[in-house]
């Protein structure tokens, strides 16, 4: 008897917190040791994590980095789970299961790629971005916050025309890795542009000639309103985009179909569940036309 | 007997039973709805159908449906709203499609069959009736579609008219799968034994509602859902008691179900009357809790000095020697 291929893809760990970093606004960063997640984790997957034995339900959480045994993760304090995620300390232990979802996939004959994320939606855009280090000239991060930012921006030392002079702050990572990056907010914070993430994207795309722009594909995560901003860009470019949605969840493995949103495919909208067939969708088939 | 035998004590014999001429290798079950159409939970490492004594499909209907609009699921104290609205590819696809992947080698597979009319339920059974599967569960009690489910669940007369028109068309074992949203659920339960159902599943999800304060509106797409976890536990566990009263006397086996998250509510599932005992929302927060009821039942079996699961059944003595009839 042929059983599925995804059988045994996902790990269950207890995972140790190794460091629980708080930045402003209740943001956090975590690194937990979880070494069967972080072996197989690609950008794009997340993991469900039992944030306190009192709930009932795990909360999914988008993976930002990985390292040899570690995963890294970016949450802000939202809910009674996100809350009591916060309070566990370091040396402490944390149930995951991981990795779990479809992850971005690259589409070779679009090696530009443009990389949207907004909020606690950065993290999976950070992770794509390390995987795509070889070709860092070829990538472009804009990252937006109406909070401070989970680090400290700084100028970038990497050019990226098309875009107003003002507009020099960066993501230090990003840069260190050769990959250009640029940060949006409505706040005004210094270096940042005022406004919105498409605005610069937009500004980006502007720029590019009609050779780069067939080369190019967009990745974005964020708020709703973010994702549907940002798939009318890749429309009025004629450009494909992935983007990495969020919903509710409850069992987080395709058990429930607690977590589906609408799809939109040639055969008609089908509803999709979010842990497992997705979190990453095409912008045309979220937000069709 | 020493503690280290108790240790070393796993997928014994005292766990076997037999469900409606099923053998079951434990006395857990995986819920419908919960677990996809079988294959999903194998996802995770350490996990296998092979630690339970059957699986429950998702409910089916006779055309595919898409389900409800999110949000689905929502966690209450203690718990759970869910309203998916049976989203299935239809019995055709679930039988010339699904059921040729599962490994009937591993554990018994139950379909879960719903419908909006008796037809319909008719239609999914006869469907289900020429196929592999092991048994069928007839959902009369989902609370998240508009027409048939609980509509037909919460009224004993009709109850039992779907059970006898699914009776008629299947020879495989039938399990009703009661509601607690109604009056009096024993005399549901009797009129379903007389029109032929095998076995009861109790319970299914109590309605309810969450609301958010900043939008005025339900979360829940569906506006209201159906209540599962543990914080339905204790009124399952009264459920079973009292349907056990009815099906005692039939030799009828109950599927107890309503908020199982341990060994220890899994044994009070069946002293309270259960022959079996499902597992749902459990799995969300533990996906490898199988094993570790299975060890736990076994070892209080062991302790006790108890042979088999079945001998613990509806052991339950009750302190005024009559099943008690309010609290107040
Ligand atoms: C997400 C979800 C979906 C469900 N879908 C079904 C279904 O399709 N058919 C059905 O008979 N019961 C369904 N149920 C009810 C469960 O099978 C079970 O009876 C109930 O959840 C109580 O058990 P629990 O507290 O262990 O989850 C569903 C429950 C949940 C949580
Ligand atoms: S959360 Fe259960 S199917 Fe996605």
């Amino acid at each position: 008897m042929k059983h599925p291929d995804h059988r045994e893809s996902i790990f269950q760990e207890d995972a140790e917190i190794i460091s629980h970093d708080c930045h402003p606004c209740e943001q956090y960063v975590l690194r937990l040791r979880a070494p069967y997640c972080a072996a197989k984790a690609r950008p794009g997957q997340f993991v469900h994590i039992r944030c306190g034995d009192a709930l009932p339900m795990r909360r999914p959480i988008s993976i930002m980095r990985v390292g040899d045994d570690r995963i890294d993760l970016l949450y802000k304090v939202v809910g009674a789970g996100t809350r009591l995620l916060s309070q566990r300390r370091v040396g402490e232990s944390l149930n995951l299961l991981g990795p779990i979802g479809k992850p971005f996939p690259l589409n070779p004959e679009r090696p530009r790629r443009l990389l949207i994320g907004g909020g606690v939606g950065m993290p999976p855009m950070i992770f794509l971005a390390e995987t795509l280090k070889a070709a860092a000239s070829d990538t472009f991060v804009i990252l937006g916050s109406e909070i401070p930012f989970p680090f400290l921006p700084k100028p970038s030392a990497l050019l990226v025309p098309g875009l107003p002079d003002s507009v020099i702050g960066a993501m230090p990572l990003l840069d260190d890795w050769g990959i250009a990056s640029r940060l949006a907010s409505l706040q005004g914070f210094a270096g940042c542009h005022q406004g919105y993430v498409t605005d610069l994207a937009r500004a980006w795309l502007e720029h590019s000639d009609p050779g780069q722009l067939a080369d190019t594909e967009l990745f974005a995560c964020g708020p709703h309103a973010m994702l549907e901003a940002v798939a009318t860009v890749a429309r009025d470019y004629t450009l494909p985009a992935r983007l990495s949605l969020e919903e509710y969840m409850a069992c987080g493995v395709g058990g429930c179909a607690g977590c589906v949103v609408e799809i939109h495919t040639p055969q008609g909208p089908t509803m999709k569940r979010v842990c497992v067939d997705g979190p990453v969708f095409k912008a045309s088939e979220v937000f069709p036309v | 007997m020493t503690s280290d035998d108790i240790e070393n004590a796993t997928e014994s014999s005292r766990l076997t039973s037999v469900f409606c001429g099923m053998t079951f290798g434990t006395p857990l079950v995986l819920l419908s709805g919960c677990v996809g159409f079988g294959e999903e939970y194998t996802r995770i490492q350490g996990f296998s159908n092979r630690d339970v004594g059957a699986v429950c499909l998702k409910g089916t209907t006779g055309e595919a449906r898409a389900g409800n609009s999110p949000h689905r699921v929502y966690e209450t104290p203690g718990g759970m709203l869910n309203a998916i609205g049976l989203q299935n590819p239809g019995v055709d696809a679930v039988v010339r499609q699904i059921l040729p992947g599962l490994d009937f080698s591993e554990t018994r597979f139950i379909a879960n069959v719903s419908g909006s009319s008796i037809e319909e339920y008719i239609e999914v059974t006869r469907r289900f009736d020429d196929s592999p599967i092991d048994a069928i569960e007839i959902n009369i009690s989902c609370p998240n579609v508009k027409e048939g489910g609980v509509a037909f669940g919460n009224d004993p007369a009709m109850s039992a008219r779907v059970v006898e028109a699914c009776r008629k068309v299947t020879d495989k074992p039938l399990i009703t799968k009661l509601s607690p949203n109604q009056t009096d659920i024993a005399v549901n339960a009797r009129g379903c034994i007389e029109a032929g159902s095998d076995a009861f599943a109790v319970i299914n999800t109590l309605m309810g509602m969450a609301v958010d304060i900043e939008t005025r509106r339900p979360v829940i797409g569906n506006d209201q859902g159906g209540l599962s976890g543990p914080a339905i536990k204790p009124v399952a566990l009264l459920k079973v008691h009292q349907v056990y009263q009815v099906c005692r006397e039939h030799a009828i086996p109950i599927i107890g179900q309503g908020g199982v998250a341990s060994a220890e509510d899994a044994l009070e599932f069946i002293i309270a009357g259960a022959s079996a005992v499902g597992l749902g929302t459990a799995l969300f927060y533990d996906p490898l809790i199988c094993r570790k009821i299975n060890h736990g039942i076994e070892r209080y079996l062991l302790r006790h000095g108890v042979e088999t699961v079945s001998d613990l059944v509806g052991s339950l003595t009750l302190n005024r020697g009559r099943p008690f009839q309010c609290g107040c």
